[in-house]
Order: C-alpha cells, then sequence, then structure tokens
C-alpha cells in the first residue's frame, strides 16, 4: 500500500512542477475531450445515409450554350432525360432541382395550417417527376408515387402550387406527430392553396451536409415539377456494376445527342461517392485537423510527464539510497513514483474535467454546439490518467533501480 | 551479532581493481559497542556499507544475527535492513522533503506498522533526542546537531538490534559530538549492538572496543604501538 500522506507532503514542497504537471493534464483533458466530441459529431454527419441507392449513382450537370429561350432548354432538357432512360446500363434517370449532398438546392418553411404564423419545419424542396423515387431508390413506405399527368413543366419564376407532395418521413412525423401525414395538407413557404400529402418516403436527405442543416438534415419534400433553365442536372441509377461504364458513356451520348452543351468541371459528372467526398471534405479536414491536434496534446503532455519525473529522479536519487538504506524495497520506489504521478494526474483531471464541461458550455452558447456527453469526459479521465502512469513508468523504474548504497556517497 | 570471514570486496572500473576490503575478519558480539577506525580511504565505509546489507561483496562469508547473508535476494535484504539495522550516516541524509516526523516515520511506514503505533514509536524517538518541540520542522530548519539526533532518532524508532553509524559526529562541532556520543552510548547501555566509525580518538577511546582498518584489513591494534600512543594523548591531553 503506497503512502499517500507523506508523498502530498513531499508534493506540497516542489509547487512549481507540480502545478505546471497538473494544469497540463487538465488543459490536455479539457481540449482533448472536446475535440473528440466534435470529431465524433464529425464522423456521425459524415457518414450519415442521404437515404438514396448511393452505390449506383451517378449526378451530371448540364449548361445549355446558345439556348436563350427557357422554353427551348426545357425541350432539350426532357430530351436528354428521355435518352438517358434509353441508355443501356441506365436502371431509370431524373431530371432535378437539386439532390442530397449536392450543395445548393431551394428550403423553405413548411405550415400545416393556412393561418399558421410560424413553420412548424424547416424543408428542402426537390422538383423532379414520377421517375425520383425509382431513380433515386428511395423508399415508398405509404401512399402513392406520382402519376406522369401529375407532372408540371415550368420556369422557376412562375412556379405554382403543386396539388401533390411527397414527403419524407422525418418531416412527415414533425409536421403530423399524432398520425399519418398521409392525406393531409401542408403549406410551403407563403403559399395560401395547399399541396396534399399523398406519398410518404423512409428517408431523403437535403442538399447540404453542413453543421447548419442538422435540425432539418432529413426534412424533404419532392414536388412533380421539371424546371426549365440555363442548367440542367440529372442523376442517373446506373444498373448493379455499371456505374463506372456510365461515368463515361453518358456524358458522351448526351454530347452525341447535341452539342449546345458544356458538362466540366469537377462537379460535371461524378459518381454519389465523389458527391459525398466533396460535401464533406472541410467536416473530414477539420476531424483529421482535431485529431492530429490531440495527438501532439497527448505527445507533449506525456513528455512533460516523462521529462519532469526525470529531473525529480535524478533530484532525489541520494534520498532514494536512503530510503532503500531505510528499508524500502525496489517495488516501494517503483510505486512512490506511480502514486505521485496519480495523484497529480488526479488533481489535473478533476480541473480539466471541469474545465472540459466549462469550455463545452461556452462553445455551446457561441456556436450552437451540442452537450459534451459525460461518457467523453469519463474516457478522458481514464486516458490521461493511463497516459501519466505510462508516461512516469521508465523515470520511475530508473528510481527502483537506485541502489542503497547510494546513500551513503557523498554528494 | 556480525560475523565477517575472509570478505573481500573489490571494485572494477573498466581501467583498475580496487581491493577496498581483502582477507577482512571481524566479529562484533550482541551488545557490543565498536568503534572503526583508519585513515581515510582504508575501507572504513566500505565495511559498514556491506555489513548494513547496502552493497554485496565479492569473496568470503558475512553472517548477521547467524545468517548467511550472500544467499538473500533484494527483498529480503531491505527486510533485514528495514527491521534489524539502524543507520546513522555522516551527512545525516534526511529527506529534505519531509518534516521531522515524517522523516523519523520512513522506516517505520515500509515495515507497514499501524499508524497509532507509529505515532507512538515517533514521539519515543523524538522525545529521546531531545526534539519532540521540534515535529513539525523541516531539516533546513535545525541545526547539524539536531538533524543528526533527527536522525538517530530514525535509526532508533524501529528498535534495530544492531546500529550502523559512519562518523556520526564528522559534521559536527565537538558538544554536538559529545551530545550524539552520549546518546549513542546511552542507546548501547539498553542492549543496541553498536558499530560507529570514527576519526575521533576520543570518541574512539569511549568505545568498548576499537577496530583498525588500514588498506583494507582490520589489523591487531595490541601489535601497533601507534594505537596506543594516541589513546593515551586522548586520555591525558599529553604525548606518551
Ligand atoms: N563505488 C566505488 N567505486 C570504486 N572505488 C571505490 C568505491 N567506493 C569506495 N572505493 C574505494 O575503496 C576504498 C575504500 O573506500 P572507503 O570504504 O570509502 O574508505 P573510508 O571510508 O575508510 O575512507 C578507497 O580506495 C575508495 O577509493
Ligand atoms: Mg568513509
Amino acid at each position: 500500500m503506497p503512502h499517500i500522506k507523506p508523498i502530498l507532503a513531499a508534493l506540497k514542497r516542489h509547487k512549481a512542477g507540480t502545478i505546471l504537471i497538473a494544469l497540463q493534464i487538465a488543459l490536455t483533458l479539457a481540449i482533448v475531450c472536446n475535440a473528440l466530441f466534435i470529431i465524433q459529431q464529425r464522423v456521425t454527419r459524415l457518414s450519415r445515409p442521404t437515404g438514396m441507392d448511393e452505390s449506383n449513382l451517378v449526378a451530371i450537370q448540364n449548361r445549355w450554350v446558345g439556348v436563350t429561350d427557357a422554353a427551348a432548354a426545357g425541350v432539350l432538357t426532357r430530351a436528354d432525360v428521355l435518352a438517358l432512360r434509353q441508355m443501356p446500363g441506365v436502371q431509370d434517370a431524373v431530371q432535378v432541382n437539386a439532390f442530397p449532398l449536392r450543395g445548393g438546392g431551394w428550403s423553405t418553411g413548411v405550415r400545416v395550417d393556412v393561418d399558421g404564423k410560424k413553420p412548424i419545419a424547416h424543408t428542402t424542396q426537390y422538383f423532379m417527376d414520377e421517375h425520383a423515387l425509382a431513380t433515386m431508390g428511395v423508399k415508398l413506405i405509404a401512399g402513392r408515387n406520382f402519376r406522369a399527368d401529375e407532372v408540371v413543366t415550368t420556369d422557376p419564376d412562375k412556379i405554382q402550387t403543386s396539388p401533390q407532395a411527397i414527403v419524407s418521413k422525418a418531416l412527415a412525423d414533425k409536421l403530423y406527430p399524432d398520425g399519418s401525414a398521409l392525406g393531409k395538407p401542408i403549406y410551403l413557404g407563403d403559399d395560401r392553396t395547399p399541396s396534399t400529402v399523398i406519398g410518404v418516403v423512409e428517408r431523403l436527405q437535403v442538399p447540404w451536409g453542413a453543421a447548419w442543416t442538422d435540425d432539418f438534415a432529413e426534412n424533404s419534400v419532392i414536388l412533380p415539377v421539371q424546371l426549365t433553365g440555363n442548367f440542367s442536372t440529372y442523376l442517373i441509377r446506373a444498373k448493379p456494376g455499371q456505374q463506372a461504364e456510365l461515368v463515361k458513356a453518358a456524358p458522351a451520348m448526351l454530347t452525341k445527342l447535341n452539342r449546345l452543351r458544356v458538362i466540366t468541371g469537377d462537379r460535371g459528372v461524378r459518381t454519389f461517392e465523389v458527391v459525398r467526398e466533396q460535401a464533406y471534405k472541410s467536416d473530414r479536414g477539420l476531424a483529421i485537423l482535431m485529431g492530429v491536434i490531440c495527438l501532439i496534446l497527448l505527445a507533449i503532455t506525456a513528455a512533460g510527464i516523462v521529462g519532469l519525473t526525470s529531473f525529480w529522479v535524478g533530484q532525489r536519487r541520494k534520498q532514494i539510497g536512503v530510503r532503500r538504506a531505510l528499508g524500502a524495497t525496489k517495488h516501494d520506489i517503483l510505486s512512490y513514483f506511480l502514486t505521485e504521478n496519480l495523484m497529480i494526474g488526479i488533481a489535473g483531471v478533476v480541473i480539466g474535467a471541469l474545465m472540459a464541461v466549462g469550455l463545452n458550455l461556452w462553445m455551446v452558447t457561441q456556436f450552437e454546439m451540442a452537450r459534451l456527453s459525460m461518457a467523453y469526459v469519463a474516457a478522458g479521465v481514464i486516458a490521461l490518467l493511463l497516459l501519466g502512469q505510462a508516461a512516469v513508468l521508465a523515470p520511475a523504474m530508473r528510481a527502483a533501480k537506485v541502489p542503497p548504497v547510494e546513500a551513503t556517497r557523498s554528494v | 551479532m556480525l560475523k565477517m570471514t575472509h570478505l573481500a570486496k573489490v571494485y572494477r572500473t573498466e581501467v583498475v581493481e580496487t581491493y577496498a576490503l581483502r582477507d577482512f575478519n571481524i566479529d562484533v558480539k550482541e551488545g557490543e559497542f565498536v568503534a572503526v577506525t583508519g585513515p581515510s580511504g582504508s575501507g572504513k565505509t566500505t565495511f559498514l556499507t556491506i555489513a548494513g546489507l547496502l552493497e554485496t561483496f565479492s569473496g568470503g562469508q558475512y553472517h548477521l544475527d547467524g545468517i548467511e547473508v550472500s544467499q538473500l535476494n533484494d527483498n529480503a535484504r531491505s527486510k533485514i535492513r528495514n527491521e534489524k539495522i539502524g543507520f546513522i550516516f555522516q551527512a545525516f541524509n534526511l529527506i529534505p522533503d519531509l518534516n521531522v516526523f515524517d522523516n523519523v516515520e520512513v522506516p517505520l511506514r515500509y515495515r507497514g506498522m499501524k499508524a497509532a503505533e507509529r505515532k507512538q514509536r515517533i514521539m519515543d524517538a523524538l522525545e529521546r533526542v531531545g526534539l519532540a518541540s521540534r515535529a513539525k520542522h523541516y531539516p533546513a530548519e535545525l541545526s547539524g546537531g539536531q538533524q543528526q539526533r533527527v536522525a538517530i532518532a530514525r535509526a532508533l524508532a524501529g528498535s534495530p538490534r544492531l546500529l550502523l553509524a559512519d562518523e556520526p559526529t564528522g559534521n559536527l562541532d565537538t558538544q554536538m559530538a559529545r551530545g550524539v556520543m552520549e546518546l549513542l552510548e546511552e542507546i548501547h547501555r539498553e542492549g543496541a549492538t553498536i558499530v560507529m566509525v570514527t576519526h575521533d580518538p576520543e570518541l574512539a577511546a569511549r568505545a568498548q572496543r576499537n577496530v583498525h582498518i588500514i588498506d583494507g584489513q582490520v589489523v591487531d591494534l595490541a601489535e601497533d604501538p601507534r594505537f596506543h600512543h594516541a589513546v593515551h594523548e586522548a586520555r591525558t591531553g599529553t604525548p606518551a
């Protein structure tokens, strides 16, 4: 059993080093806990599913060149979609205004009551035809799909309220928490006429992956509308194993169809893996950066402990020899230094845990961060105490090897 | 109590071998007070460190309290140091980070003694050396004589049967030295075996027996006239 009281008494005589290491442990704990928490949140965000059959999807962004009339562009766009659906290797294709993780799209507030002042939820609006569900591979869990005759082609400026809407389950549950949303009205934006929910899909993410969309990440409405304009965007679902082939074949086919277009740049033709990677680039970058910072901090703390303990062992060689002469075993000396470190570590993690919670609360108010889970603080505490014990082991073993005869050597 | 026969101690460095002790023979009986004298570098400290199990030896035999110690492992040696031996060093060797009370407590804690008994023994020992009132002081706040008395209290607290002192008065002035010597004599009267290395002929003369070491060997003092002269001088203040 190590002797806590005399170790504490001795530490009181080495305040500077003790406080320095305890604070270093505290600071490391506070930062590492919060950083790991942020990393975990980012990782959760970037691994969350869109609801689509991602592994078979290809997205193409096309710009019409020399087509000044929106109606003409609409006709060309329609021709593209029909041609894509005819391609071998294509399961289905759809023209879209946006798709999950695309990075740009429409969003608006939703009410369920025509006179409701405040929107109940925020949602994105996808404009697609009756091929939407089959192309994206999202699962219809209630109601029905659009019929071809319900689809309206329009200029974005002249858009009208759609009588029909398909909503994601997340949005349906938000709007009608007490029962099925099917057949119920929803009012988008400042619409005075309702869209009726004709179908509910299991899951469909919004076009953004960033943190600000976290509270409506799966609130989506699909409306049976085809927008015309200078740009057209297609989502193509390949037959299994055909995705790589389509990445080359689809733009080639489109170019062959007509040459009044540009499909270039890093957003021209993308598999969905690429879409996902680009959408979460900064999240991944931040997670890696924070991970590296954590590792560096932990390494510096460990080095600080090794350094200070080595210094103390050197400084105390004589008294270690005296202790050995007075009957201390090697194990007594080893456990002296381990216990000493444990006590500094405990002081450090207690302060550090408070600092971790404080830092998180500050970030909660400043950056709308989530509240730090106590599991992270607990894990951090254990990790830092273990790190301390590991760091102190080598110098403590050196101390245990100081021979008892050191007591008689004159200084 | 302490018996060495044909004992040898060699210090080896890359370049030289130093025989600190050679064919070293000594027999200290239970309850004896032996003073060890000899020139500087003759091997007195080496003898004490081996006697006190602080170091191993190169050859010969050493029986401590009937046990052949060369067979013992490190833990067993620690235990014997802790329970049977008390050390008093020339440089006092108090632990500077601990106060007087905690210093005296060190060997008792290693013995795993209960707190109440520790406290009792510490206060008794400090009482004996006349420093009970200084229990909360740190070594740096005490004079050399007081520090050495704390060291004696630390050696005494565990009631060792054998007390080993390496020039315990070497760093003290005459008056303090006398105080320390009187303390040792008192402890001896109570039954402890004491082996004390000293340079001071006056103190040596107060021991029951003198052992003289020259060049790592015990020499027979009866055969050495120089010793008689020294003793005479110490006792009478005039050369023989
Ligand atoms: N650790 C050591 N390494 C090498 N030589 C040593 C060591 N300790 C003592 N010696 C040598 O052994 C001899 C006896 O030393 P010591 O026992 O300290 O003498 P004393 O205490 O009588 O002055 C000296 O020659 C000394 O140099
Ligand atoms: Mg010496």
